[in-house]
């Protein structure tokens, strides 16, 4: 997996892409961090060049979702397609996280 | 004389009355002298009326038999479709029965209705994701406090190793101290007890971080062999588990679909065995039909029987009158007519017998080849036997 940030006045626009799995989850820690520390409230993850997500991959998106909301920062999930959006649906996490078309 | 017969057939073919009308009075051929009447004509006459009598027993007993078959047909009709009405019905309660079931599976002996078997079945399925989905969470928030815990072990490690240190350092100074002191004498006598009790708690000490060390190795192997534990279970994924609902969803649609298909069709055909039932219970009340067809044959028949006594009296009557050389022809023309028309070999045997009952020769015909039926005595002329 990879990721990009480009903060802007409002937003923190995060692309991500290839495969989110367990082998990421020290780079997606290091993700929550910039975007716990960045100045914007709005945090939004884009998703449309993810290809693929495991269920470590949810729990991890789950861990950026609380640890934001401590910091009372948005959290919104964006553009998830494929496999990405079957699992997200599947796992109704429309429930507990802001998910965009 | 075969001109004048045939002529007077055709008159009596053109108009079917004129038989029957003939109304011949007693008393007229005693007013006419007989040598200057021609009773040729009335001979020919008491041959034909004989020759229609017959034939209308023959026809009575053909519409009364007719009558029969139609009723033993009828009643066998009406019964057999009354026993396909019962079917109809049974197979609409079958069907029934069927459709009752088919919204329901049993478990445990309860009635479950299947949609809502199916909503349970995908609440627990959807349960079973929330469950997963939280137990990735807890795991990942896991993997990151042990990845802590690492980090802190490790740096308590490297703090020992700096209790390692200065105690080398104190226990070098110790033993300087102690050296100093010996040269000193007398003098250095204090404190070199003072350096040797330095030297004692630089060896405590490094003995207390040796036990630490055991222990903090003992820490660290065990939040080790954790931390790939846990790695393993976080990185088992379990998205195939998740999305598996979605075939189940899937397949738990169709078959409430196929089974309300199913419920549809079988409604439909209860309905037809009910359209059925009712089709029938018509046809048989469409059966009653025989009746009046019996009655109105009856009074054919009865007509027929009137009119049969009055020719055999008529005849009885004409022949009482006319002198007794008259000659009374064989109505053969007539008959092979007659026999022309009947198509049906039953049909034709049984009226030829009843002529042969009466001793007329008809052989000549070849219609009948029973050995027992009464001989023909004589033939055409004999008034009695025709």
């Amino acid at each position: 997996m990879d990721y990009a940030i480009d903060i802007k006045e409002q937003e923190a626009l995060v692309r991500m892409s290839g495969r989110l799995t367990f082998n990421d989850h020290a780079k997606l820690r290091a993700l929550i961090k910039e975007m716990s520390q960045n100045a914007v409230k709005r945090q939004i993850l884009d998703l449309a060049s993810l290809e693929f997500v495991d269920s470590a991959g949810i729990g991890m998106l789950l861990i950026a979702r609380e640890e934001l909301s401590n910091l009372d920062k948005q959290f919104i999930l964006r553009k998830a397609g494929g496999q990405v959006k079957r699992v997200l649906t599947v796992a109704q996490l429309g429930k507990l996280i802001t998910i965009e078309e | 004389m075969v001109f004048a017969w045939s002529r007077k057939k055709a008159e009596a073919v053109g108009q079917g009355s004129v038989v029957t009308s003939v109304r011949l009075e007693p008393e007229a051929p005693s007013a006419v002298d007989p040598s200057d009447f021609d009773y040729t004509l009335l001979g020919q006459w008491i041959g034909f009326a004989d020759l229609q009598r017959h034939t209308m027993e023959v026809l009575r007993g053909e519409i009364e038999r007719t009558s029969e078959l139609v009723e033993d047909s009828t009643l066998d009709l009406s019964r057999r479709f009354r026993e396909l009405a019962e079917t109809a019905r049974e197979q609409t309660h079958r069907v029934d029965e069927i459709v009752a079931m088919a919204r329901f599976v049993e478990i445990d002996g309860a009635k479950v209705p299947l949609d809502e078997l199916v909503t349970n079945m995908q609440e627990i399925i959807g349960e079973m994701i929330a469950n997963i989905v939280n137990l990735s969470m807890k795991a990942m928030s896991m993997v990151y406090l042990l990845d802590d815990v690492q980090k802190d072990v490790t740096e308590l490690e490297k703090s020992i190793s700096d209790i390692d240190g200065i105690n080398r350092q104190t226990n070098f100074l110790a033993l300087n101290a102690t050296i100093e002191a010996s040269r000193a004498g007398e003098a250095g006598r204090t404190f070199a007890v003072v350096a040797n009790e330095v030297r004692n708690l630089s060896k405590t000490t490094s003995a207390l971080a040796q036990r630490m060390r055991d222990k903090i190795t003992a820490v660290v192997n065990g939040v080790r062999q954790g931390h790939d534990i846990l790695r393993t279970i976080a990185n088992t994924d379990m998205s195939p588990q998740m999305l598996a609902k979605e075939r189940v969803d899937k397949t738990m649609d169709s078959l409430v679909d196929q089974t309300n298909h199913f419920k549809d069709v079988l409604e439909g055909t209860a309905a037809s065995s009910g359209e059925l039932s009712t089709v029938i219970g018509r046809m048989v009340t469409g059966m009653q039909f025989q009746d009046l067809t019996k009655q109105r044959l009856e009074h054919v028949a009865d007509s027929m029987t009137v009119m049969s006594g009055g020719l055999e009296d008529l005849v009885s009557r004409t022949r009482a009158v006319i002198p007794a050389h008259v000659e009374i022809p064989f109505p053969q023309e007539w008959i092979d007519q007659l026999l022309g028309r009947y198509t049906l070999t039953e049909m034709r045997q049984r009226f030829v017998r009843r002529l042969l009952l009466e001793g007329t020769a008809l052989d000549e015909h070849g219609i009948l080849d029973l050995s027992n039926e009464p001989t023909q005595s004589s033939s055409g002329g004999d008034v009695e036997l025709f």
